[in-house]
């Protein structure tokens, strides 16, 4: 039922040349989720996540120390300077922190670009006047693509950009629903290959297949014991072979219920709600939605919206995950962690990496799945 | 129930059988040739040493990092819930395990029945580990007995900086060329090895008593050190190499 998307996520390089091909279109890759993509639906562009291909690069040392930089971006980086993403025109980073940062700059200078934008995003989402800062900053990101472009971006053109987006986002938070049956009609895997493929995908394509799936998916039969739910928690996700290892590899049953990453409900939670204003409206979306923890302080927003989904999702374990060197969320995680064992929640924190252990990674997920039930 | 308990290790697997919670054999096969033959070597030594035969085991629950070639065996555990039901049946007081195989090291939370309640291993790294121990003493040119006796000449603490076991070995070859004396980098060699668990081990939290099973609980040395870092005293079992394959042999009991 997910197969396509599962399709389009592994030749998400293919898909965005036939794209280019299709419609004439520009192409611009984003780095975190705080890049505004309605603004870039609006001038026409197709707006792609940048993330690695969980291979090494020997071009990335040169610019970002292995010992120090955060082992996505460095795969990211990597996939770049090895002319994976050569189709792009542009590329932007809606500021989170230095390591995507770095990635960014080193992108802008090294490889040869249309066009390239920072975008300043307020440091924390809780101070005042936030909402009215990126309202200012989206402004001037709108003229400079109008620029580019060479055309206005009007406010219809907007209202389809934004139109387009919510729609994604509810179509996903939808199917993701069927994930707290009791036999969740979503596997995690499936679920992540949908709500990634939506970030390298024209939303409208996208939604149209999701309606596609929204039609069987109510009468969908699941041959497997869902075992233990779980639910993952850390950064931006992209390790298929992890998810696919703990729900199909291990000696023990698993499901993973639900996530709190930037490319699952995260990115998904909140909706752009329309008014006079379309960049307040869009500035107030990205504001108001699941912070990450560059944006989360002086108050962790997070723990209390984790703990609404553990209660929606009835999550039996938790998994954190970091980046080796992400240190944002190794921040975060400990105090997660510390919340989490506190609850009584059975919780494994693993360190990921451009290539996991698979083998010990196993045996980890299967030693934390013992935990939860009685095998003596 | 007659049951059987496989735990194939990175350097050997170990076999145990037992009646109940009789151990009736142990059997120990070094991981020299292919696994296949290695794993049957071990439990079919476990059975002649039982005096039994292959039909009278009643179930086998294998267990360690190779325990999905185990073939034959009707049910898998990891070795983290083997080693805290195996360490709880050895020594019932345990309720912090330690375990530091060749490859792999641990700390594990259990409760009295043994059930695993949290855990720690170390990552992607042999420095905290038996082959690390084993690569040092052929650097100090030295075999593993004369490398305790050694530790124990020694009163200073030198540190070892390197967080890799390929750095760490180039770090003690230098001291090998200073003024160090053997005894001292084999105490240092055990302080690295011992910080590193005891660190994961405060990782779980302390609960008394900890027990410390595996191969390189044999390394007085590295016990002595474990001590000292730990703050407490720490207990091991007869055979500490067996203790998941009690384990596991346990768990099959039901």
């Amino acid at each position: 039922m997910f197969e396509k998307f599962s399709e389009i996520l592994t030749n998400r390089h293919e898909y965005a040349r036939d794209w280019k091909k299709r419609t004439g279109g520009k192409v611009v890759g984003f780095f975190c989720s705080y890049a505004p993509e309605e603004p870039l639906k609006a001038a026409g562009i197709l707006p792609v996540r940048i993330i690695g291909g969980h291979k090494s690069s020997d071009k990335v040392a040169k610019y970002i120390a292995p010992n120090i930089g955060c082992s996505f971006c460095r795969d990211a980086l990597g996939r770049g300077l090895e002319g994976d993403y050569d189709y792009l025109d542009g590329i932007v980073q809606g500021q989170t922190c230095l390591h995507t940062g770095e990635a960014f700059w080193v992108w802008q200078k090294h490889i040869p670009l249309e066009f390239s934008y920072f975008l300043a995003v307020p440091h924390s989402t809780q101070t005042i006047g936030r909402e009215e800062y990126l309202a200012v900053e989206y402004a001037k990101f709108k003229t400079a693509l109008e620029k580019w472009i060479g055309k206005e971006i009007t406010n219809e053109d907007l209202d389809r950009g934004i139109e387009s987006y919510n729609t994604n986002r509810q179509l996903i938070r939808q199917i993701f629903e069927y994930r707290q049956q009791d036999n969740p009609l979503v596997t995690g895997s499936e679920a992540l290959d949908l709500a990634l493929s939506g970030q390298i995908m024209d939303r409208d394509e996208h939604n149209a297949m999701m309606r596609e799936v929204l039609k069987k998916l109510p009468e969908r039969k699941m041959d497997r014991d869902p075992g233990t739910r779980i639910m993952i928690i850390g950064s931006v996700n992209t390790d298929r072979e992890f998810m696919h290892m703990v729900e199909h590899e291990c000696d023990i049953p698993a499901t993973i219920v639900i996530d709190d990453t930037c490319t699952g409900i995260r990115y998904n939670f909140n909706d752009v709600n329309p008014q006079e204003d379309r960049l307040m409206a869009i500035s107030l979306r990205y504001n108001h939605r699941p912070p990450c923890p560059n944006k989360d302080w002086p108050r962790r927003r997070r723990i209390p919206f984790i703990k609404h989904l553990i209660k929606a999702y009835k999550v039996d374990a938790v998994i954190l995950f970091n980046h080796k060197f992400c240190q944002p969320h190794q921040l975060d995680n400990a105090v997660i962690e510390r919340e989490m064992k506190a609850m009584g929640m059975p919780t494994l924190t693993l360190e990921f990496d451009i290539r996991i252990p698979i083998g010990q990674f196993r045996t980890r997920v299967e030693a934390m799945l013992e935990t939860t039930m009685d095998i003596i | 129930m007659i049951t059987a308990g496989i735990d194939v290790g990175a350097s050997s697997t170990k076999a145990v059988i037992m009646d109940g919670n009789k151990i009736l054999a142990k059997f120990r096969q070094m991981a020299e040739g292919e696994e296949e033959y290695v794993i049957n070597a071990a439990l079919h030594g476990a059975i002649d040493a039982a005096g039994i035969k292959r039909e009278d085991i009643g179930k086998i629950v294998a267990t360690g990092a190779g325990a999905k070639n185990v073939d034959f065996a009707d049910d898998i555990v990891t070795d983290i819930s083997s080693g805290a039901r195996g360490a709880v049946f050895e020594v019932p007081a345990s309720r912090t395990v330690v375990d530091v195989g060749a490859e792999q090291a641990r700390a594990v939370k259990c409760d009295a029945e043994g059930k695993l309640l949290d855990f720690a291993t170390n990552e992607r790294c042999a420095a905290g580990s038996g082959a690390f121990i084993e690569s040092m003493a052929r650097a100090l040119q030295t075999d593993f007995v004369t490398f305790i006796d050694y530790h124990f000449k020694s009163d200073k603490d030198i540190p070892l900086n390197a967080q890799c076991a390929v750095f760490a070995e180039s770090e003690v070859v230098s001291l090998i060329n200073s003024t160090a004396t053997t005894a001292d980098i084999s105490r240092a060699i055990n302080n690295s090895i011992a910080e590193r668990t005891s660190s994961m081990t405060r990782r779980v939290g302390i609960e008394q008593t900890v027990t410390v099973i595996g191969g390189v609980a044999l390394n007085k040395g590295f016990l002595d050190s474990l001590q000292r870092f730990l703050e407490t005293n720490v207990t091991v079992p007869a055979d500490p190499i067996f203790t998941n394959a009690v384990g596991a042999a346990l768990i099959a009991q039901g």
